[in-house]
Formats: C-alpha cells, structure tokens, sequence
C-alpha cells in the first residue's frame, strides 16, 4: 500500500533521513521506534509532503504522491501529527469538522462523526468545549479522532503516547488496535518501542536517519540487542 | 448630558469606522502573525477610489461603495502576492515581513503623490447636511450611514467567519498552518480570502473616512489607531478589535468634547503605552488562544 524507497531529506546541512526504505502493506499495523531525533517526525512529514526530500521515492496505492501537503488527505493518508497540534480556538465537534474538511457526503461524515464518538466517548462528553481546554490525553483522543474522519486508508501517527501518564498509555494503545480493527492500515512511529511493537505486525528501528533493523514485530521484541537498546527499562 | 450623548454618538459612529480597520488589520494579523503596515496604503486607495467614484466619474454612492470595497480588496491580494507570498515560500524572517510592509506602504503613498498630487480632495457631498434632530440631539446623517455601514459590514463578516466551512478553515489556519493544511486546506487559499476581506473592509473604511474628513496621500497614518485599537482589543481578536475601536472613538470624540481635540491623539497614545505596560495581552486577548 505504501512503498517508501531510498528516502533522503535534508534541513540545511543535517541529513535527517538516509536512504529509508519502508514497506506497509493494507491492513497492517507497521511500528517504526526510534529515540529523539532519529528522524520520526521527519519521515511521516515526508510522506505528508509537509517536508521536501531530497531523494528517493514514496509511493501510495502505486502512485508517486503529490507534492502540496493540503492533497495528501485526499488520496487516503491522514497524520496525527506530534505534539497533536489540535484547533485550540474552536470546539471539539468543528475539530472533528475540520478532519473531514475536503469531504462532501454529508450522510457519511455524520457516521464517521458517531463512530468517533463511539470510539472515545469521552470527546461526546466535550463536544462544544474548546479543544484548548482538554487536558493532554483527550487532545490526543481528539487529534486522532480528527485524522479518523477524513476516512482514511492509512493513518499516519505519530507518538501519540508522548506525555501521557501509563493509564492514558494503555488506553491509546488500546483505541489503536480497535482502529486497526476499523479497517484502517497504521504506520505508527513512537519511542515507546515496547507498546509499540506489542500491538504491531512489522517493527522497524530508526537510528539517525537510518533503518538499521527491520522484521516480524515479536521477533523484534525477542532481539537482544533492541531489547537493551530500547526496551531496556521497559517504559510501559 | 446632551453633550455627552451627542459626543457619545459621534464616538460610536466614528469607533464603528475605525472597527472596520482595526478588525481587517487583525484578522490579517491572526493568520499571518505580523503587522500589516500596508493596511494603511490600502485604505488610502479605497478613499481615494471612492473619491474618483463619486467626484470625477460622478457615479452614484452604492456603485462608488463597490469599487471602494472591491478595489482595495484586489489590491490587498495583489500586495501579498508581490509583497509577502516570495518571503513566506522561502520562510524569511519575521522582520523582513515588516520591511517590505513599510515598503509597500511607502510605495503606495508615493504613487499617489505622483499621479494624483499631494493635496487634500474633498468628496462631494453625498448626503444631506441637515441632521437628524431628537430632541435636543442633532446626529449627522453621514454618522447614522458610516455606522450602518459599518455595522452591516462587520456582521457580513461575522457570518463568514463563524458560520462557512471557509471561516472555520480561517480559524483553523490561524491556530496552525502545519495541522491546517493536514486537514487539505488550502492556506494560500485561506491567506487570498483573509487578504480579500480584510483589504475590502479597508477600502470601506477607506471611503467613509474620506466622506466625513477628505483624502490625501497620508490618510494611511489613520491605521495607527486601528492598531490602537487592535492592540486594546487583544491582537489577533477580532471582537477584542470592535470593542477596542468603538472605545477609541468614545475616548477621542469625549478627550474633544470635554477637553480639547488638541489633546485627542495624545490621549489615544497614551492609552496605546499603557495598556502595552499594564495588559500587554488587551482587554479580551489570552494571548494565542483566542485569534481570528
Ligand atoms: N525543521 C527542522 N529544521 C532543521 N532540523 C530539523 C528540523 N526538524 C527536524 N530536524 C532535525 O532532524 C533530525 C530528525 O528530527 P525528527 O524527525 O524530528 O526526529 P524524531 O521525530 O525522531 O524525534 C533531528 O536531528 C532534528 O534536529
Ligand atoms: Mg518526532
């Protein structure tokens, strides 16, 4: 489904990703774990053509993907991106409005709109609330609520667990499987390599711009050498 | 008393055109992030298009109006796309934007000094002089049209801001351009609308103001109290704008009325300073949360 190959980006003098190659296929939960600055964000931005690469190719269902970031949602890739980046000044629901903004079939959107609902119930409870007043976690529930109602193929996420205090974790973790079950394919990028490869199929490891593993995610976890460079502490 | 509703009146009636300043230049400001400084060359045009409307082409006020609005609008597009669209696609900084604002401004007052000359036109009258009398109160009829005017206007805008997917998608991009254009807006897009309107909303401010004083080369100037007023209201807010503008002209018509219009701008000034010192953040600004 989507087909990354020999990926380079570049800000300036720093070379942030080094020749990535990255395979998701429908349906799949695919991890990418990396620590700070290795090159995550930069990788989903590429792909959300929200950064300029210098080299290589990102295919999406057999086509090179555009150029201008506002297509991207369009074709059936949405991103949640870090830090959740939600629309502080206006309410929860036109939030989720914005999600579906290039989207016309009123009939639909009001499904994906209760299947949001459903999914965090929590965000019906605030519908009419300014997204600025949510505390951290249900930003994240809204960001990635927001990124579900463009009724996408793929979703992009990236480290929805980052600030979330270990309860808030496991209840991400828990909706990321429930949207996998939603018919959605998941390329998920996270420090948290644990959690991360626990509900993944395939796992791979960033290191400054470089793929450096690639495999079956509980083969990954099983690794020796990633269980002590990242699982070490077991963050969970 | 009766003073002090006639100067009330004359307040609000003038606080309404600077509204329609101070709200162009803050909605510009919410997307953007910087000041507008060529919001004042743009108003300049408007009285200018207006004054060319209504004295030389004798053309009746309603089609006067819609040249005045639409002309500047085009020009305020036109301006960012020369002036500010080359320095956002290469992520200048936020100085640059201010210099080539200054740029713009000066280049369109120099224009016009060129062209049409420096001094002040004065606009046929388009409406009576006699006023509307209630009671002891006389109230110009040009003051009952600019602030109809400028009521009906602002609330066009309302209306496009709070209740069209383009106002929500308005929002949106000024909160964050980044998660804006994930959702597939369009934020060039969004900054021609935003440009559009504010510059429409200048252009009648632009003709008002030229009606009810004159217009010349400088009337631009007049933007620093849309900024006053924005700056009062909370830059970036647009109803922190309106209330900011109508309590300037409250201010200055009641600084003329009962001390001496000589002291009107200085007062204005004053206000401008302290409220920088004491509530940097303006009667209703939270700073970034509440923009556009
Ligand atoms: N806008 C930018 N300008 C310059 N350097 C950047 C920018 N964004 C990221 N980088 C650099 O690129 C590298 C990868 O960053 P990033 O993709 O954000 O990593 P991660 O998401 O894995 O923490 C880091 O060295 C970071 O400092
Ligand atoms: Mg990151």
């Amino acid at each position: 489904m989507l087909k990354i190959r020999d990926l380079n980006v570049h800000y300036g003098g720093i070379h942030a990703l080094r020749g990535v190659d990255i395979d998701v296929e429908e349906g799949q939960i695919v991890s990418i774990i990396g620590s700070n600055g290795a090159g995550k964000s930069t990788l989903l931005n590429a792909i959300s053509a929200v950064v300029k690469t210098s080299g290589g190719t990102i295919e999406f269902k057999g086509k090179p993907i555009p150029k201008s970031v506002n297509k991207i949602v369009g074709l059936g890739i949405s991103q949640v991106p870090e830090g959740r980046l939600v629309f502080a000044n206006l309410s929860v629901k036109d939030n989720l409005l914005m999600g579906a903004y290039l989207r016309r079939d009123k009939a639909l959107i009001k499904r994906d709109l209760e299947n949001v609902y459903r999914l965090f119930p929590r965000l019906y409870e605030r519908i009419d609330q300014m997204a600025g007043t949510l505390s951290g976690g249900e930003q994240q529930m809204l960001a990635m609520g927001r990124g579900l109602m463009s009724d996408p193929d793929i979703i992009l996420l990236d480290e929805p667990s980052l600030g979330l205090a270990p309860l808030l974790v496991k209840t991400i973790f828990e909706i990321i499987e429930d949207i996998k079950k939603m018919n959605k394919t998941i390329l998920l990028v996270e420090q948290n390599a644990f959690k991360a490869l626990s509900i993944a199929d395939v796992g791979y490891v960033l290191e400054q711009g470089k793929i450096i593993k690639k495999g079956d995610a509980k083969e990954l976890i099983a690794d020796p050498v990633i269980q002590e460079a990242y699982l070490g502490k077991r963050k969970s | 008393m009766t003073t002090f509703l006639q100067q009330l009146i004359n307040g609000i009636s003038i606080g309404s055109v600077y509204a329609l300043m101070a709200v162009g230049y803050s909605l510009v400001y919410s997307i953007m992030n910087f000041s507008n400084f060529a919001h004042g060359g743009v108003i300049m045009i408007g009285a200018y298009l207006g004054f060319f409307a209504l004295a030389i082409w004798q053309l009746p006020f309603p089609i006067a109006f819609f040249i005045a609005a639409v002309g500047s609008g085009i020009l305020a597009i036109v301006l960012e796309r020369i002036a500010y669209n080359p320095l956002r696609k290469r992520n200048a900084p936020f100085l640059y934007f201010i210099i080539s604002a200054m740029g713009a401004s000066i280049f369109l007052e120099n224009i016009v000094i060129a062209t049409i000359g420096p001094n002040f036109k004065t606009y046929p009258q388009v409406f009576q002089k006699t006023p509307y009398e209630i009671g002891a109160l006389a109230i110009g009829r040009l003051d009952v049209v600019m602030f109809i005017i400028s009521a009906v206007s602002l609330l066009i805008l309302l209306i496009i801001i709070e209740k069209t997917k383009v106002g929500m998608a308005i929002k949106a991009t000024a909160y964050n351009f980044k998660a804006s254009s994930l959702m597939g807006v369009n934020t060039d897009y969004i900054i021609f609308i935003v440009f559009g309107l504010g510059g429409a909303l200048a252009g009648i401010a632009g003709i008002l103001f030229g009606m009810k004083y004159t217009v010349y080369p400088q009337i631009g100037v007049i933007t620093i109290k849309a900024f006053i007023a924005a700056v009062f209201g909370g830059l970036g807010s647009l109803s922190g704008a309106v209330i900011g503008a109508i309590s300037l002209g409250i201010i200055e018509t009641m600084t003329a009325g009962y001390i001496s219009s000589q002291l009107r701008d200085l007062i204005a000034f004053a206000l401008l300073i302290f409220i920088l010192v004491v509530r940097p953040m303006g009667i209703m600004g939270k700073m970034n949360e509440d923009k556009a």
